[in-house]
């Protein structure tokens, strides 16, 4: 996989790996230099900044995997976040009611699950441009979950609180087993399977798929089947760890957080190129970036900001480094 | 759209939301009162909107898009409200608030026209950055010094908030109307590489284009900050929403090549009127509705926005279908 890869993605990966090991040491080093504790002691902290990395940095990678999918197509998802929130507000209206755990897991991931494909549909139908019509779906799905939880909750007051353990597991328990099958399932997908690199063939020219003999509304169709899937997975992962789950403020900005670690794993955002192996660096970039930060005692202010200039910053270094290449395709 | 449906709708509108509110009418003249003080209402509720309209129509011509503008105004709003509110305001926050203005929209323009970064992403990242700027700016406070600045309270009333609505649009709408500028910048947004051959500078019209998105936040956040009279760093949440629709409603193309500011009037007050609307119609809400009718507002602007584009792109029979198939690429400017 790593050979078939172009050069470009190539040296995105090794910056990213690079990054991740840099900043790695740059909590290890603010864990050694604090005052009040041993070096056994900030060992000990590192390993348990490591092990929850995994379970934190879960629902980026879980819903960027999917989202990945959808780009190599050429279109975008802006909406998951929103998708995710209803998810999350199915799942409180069974608990609310008395269902079994597995019936409200059931319930969250299908909601996702549907969500994503009607998209795909949407998209197909109105023939309205992926951008629009998922930034339509942004709001639409948000106002749907904060209708659905004033509706179907009784005495619904904002926030649903969930304290039975019995209703955490994917969460709380298993979210780094969950994490670690769906990366080895999308990486071994990627390394042997077909339907990737047809995708990536739909983002490079959906013409060219239709004159070859393949389908590129189907096509477009799979990248939304396959990606709710994984946001399924995602909106399970995220919403069984909260104890409250309030519809109003969950999985604000998500979607930007998941579009930023893909886009700095190397994934053109417009389709034809990138990788799902970038995808999931550039989400545990993130993660790290925000845990310097944190270690560092950086103000809770600044960390948005800090974050936001980072992508723009990454994303604008590598346009403006392809913008030779762009400039002299358009002249071609 | 053909260009009757847009009062048509917005009179229906109207209409629909005065039905379901509470108000009764006695007579005429109660009914004459209620649409005049309505009007009056309507005007500086709608000037955010409608100014950042004006400025989001000639971004979408160039088949570009800003998400920042809700960031950039409550920023530049954030900054104002850092000043004592005396006299001297009208010499330190107002010249400084229109210098960052320009200079956030000359951020959004330098990334989409010198290093090419997709509008849409560009403009994503800086929304998140410049709302980490507010809560840098305003930590957890709300700050009101405008209601003591003398004169100030001119940008709420009707006739200040129609004035300067009336100026953009009247002389900057017809100015566009009939500039060169506007013609390069359909033929930029229509296909970008022959605007390069037909010898079109795309990079400094681009620049130009999104520091005037940027300039017009600074007339937004003056009737916003005049009329709300407090700011925070999470005031104004989903206005980018809100001022695309109203411009997609206006008949713009969100593919870039066609597009004019007077719809785009149209299409904000089409918003304004189902925001006043929500909330004049609190009431029957309450009583027939199982949920907040406020909510209500999210699902309609999604309704709308689909249905703003599906309708540029799809009813009018006269003019060939969208090029934007639904396996089309989103094109890069």
């Amino acid at each position: 996989m790593f050979r078939r890869i172009s050069k470009s993605i190539r040296q995105r990966l090794l910056f990213l790996t690079a990054g991740n090991l840099l900043l790695m040491g740059v909590i290890l080093a603010n864990l050694l230099s604090g005052d009040d504790s041993t070096t056994a002691s900030a060992l000990d902290r590192f390993g348990t900044v490591l092990m929850d990395a995994g379970p934190n940095v879960a629902p980026v990678i879980l819903a960027g995997l999917g989202l990945t999918g959808i780009i190599f197509a050429g279109a975008l998802d802006l909406s998951i976040g929103s998708m995710m929130v209803v998810a999350g507000t199915v799942f409180g209206i069974l608990f609310s009611r008395g269902f079994d755990p597995a019936a409200c897991f059931l319930g969250c991931f299908l909601t996702a699950f549907v969500l994503s494909n009607f998209n795909g549909l949407l998209i197909r139908w109105l023939e309205i441009s992926p951008i629009i019509v998922t930034l339509a779906g942004l709001t639409f799905y948000r106002g749907l979950a904060l209708i659905m939880a004033d509706a179907f909750i009784p005495d619904f007051g904002g926030s649903i609180a969930v304290h039975d353990d019995a209703y955490h597991g994917p969460g709380q328990r298993y979210p780094g087993q969950i994490l670690l099958i769906a990366i080895l399932a999308a990486l071994a997908w990627e390394t042997w399977g077909k339907l990737p690199r047809v995708w990536l063939a739909h983002g490079c020219s959906p013409e060219a798929c239709r004159l070859h003999g393949l389908k590129p509304g189907l096509i477009l169709q799979s990248t939304f089947f396959a990606g709710g899937i994984f946001l399924g997975l995602a909106a399970l992962v995220d919403v069984t760890n909260r104890q409250n789950l309030e519809p109003a403020r969950m999985a604000r900005g998500f979607e930007l957080e998941v579009i930023g670690a893909i886009v700095l794993g190397g994934t053109n955002i417009f389709g034809g190129e990138g990788s799902f192996l970038g995808t999931i660096l550039g989400a545990f970039f993130l993660y790290f970036v925000g845990q310097t930060l944190l270690y560092a005692d950086v103000d809770l202010y600044y960390r948005e900001a800090i974050q936001g200039a980072l992508i723009v910053i990454v994303i604008g270094v590598d346009c403006a480094l392809h913008r030779r290449q762009k400039l002299l395709d358009e002249l071609k | 759209m053909r260009p009757y449906l847009l009062p048509i709708l917005l009179l229906a509108e109207i209409a629909l939301f005065t039905a379901i509110s509470d108000v009764q009418f006695g007579s005429v003249a109660d009914f004459v009162d209620y649409f005049r003080y309505y009007l009056m209402d309507l005007v500086p509720q709608a000037a955010p909107v409608l100014i950042l309209s004006f400025g989001m129509t000639v971004v979408m011509l160039t088949a570009g898009i800003d998400l920042s503008v809700g960031s950039m105004v409550v920023l530049v709003a954030c900054v104002m409200s850092q000043f004592e509110g005396d006299q001297q305001f009208w010499m330190t926050a107002i010249p400084i608030g229109i210098g960052l203005a320009f200079t956030l929209g000359f951020v959004n323009g330098s990334l989409v026209a010198w290093l090419d970064v997709p509008p849409i992403i560009a403009t994503l990242g800086t929304m998140m950055f410049y709302r980490g700027a507010c809560s840098i700016v305003m930590g957890d406070r709300e700050n009101d010094p405008f209601y003591d600045v003398p004169g100030y309270e001119w940008f709420a009333g009707t006739v200040g908030t129609v004035v300067v609505v009336g100026i953009l649009f009247a002389l900057g709408g017809s100015w566009l109307q009939w500039s060169r500028w506007r013609r390069e910048l359909l033929m930029l947004g229509g296909n970008r590489v022959a605007a390069r051959y037909a010898g079109i500078p795309v990079t400094k019209r681009l620049l130009q284009v999104y520091s005037l998105m940027g300039l017009l936040t600074f007339p937004a956040a003056l009737c916003f900050t005049a009329h709300d009279g407090a700011v925070n760093a999470g005031s104004l949440p989903g206005l980018e929403l809100k001022v695309i629709v109203a411009v997609v409603l206006g008949g713009t193309q969100v593919e870039g090549g066609k597009g004019s500011v007077f719809g785009s009037v149209i299409g904000a007050l089409l918003i304004a009127v189902l925001d006043e609307g929500l909330r004049g119609a609190s009431g029957w809400g309450d009583r027939n509705l199982p949920f907040e009718i406020s909510h209500l507002r999210f699902v309609l602007l999604g309704g709308l926005l689909l249905l703003g584009v599906w309708l540029n792109s799809h009813a009018d029979k006269s003019r060939p279908l969208n090029p934007a198939s639904p396996t089309a690429t989103p094109k890069p400017t």
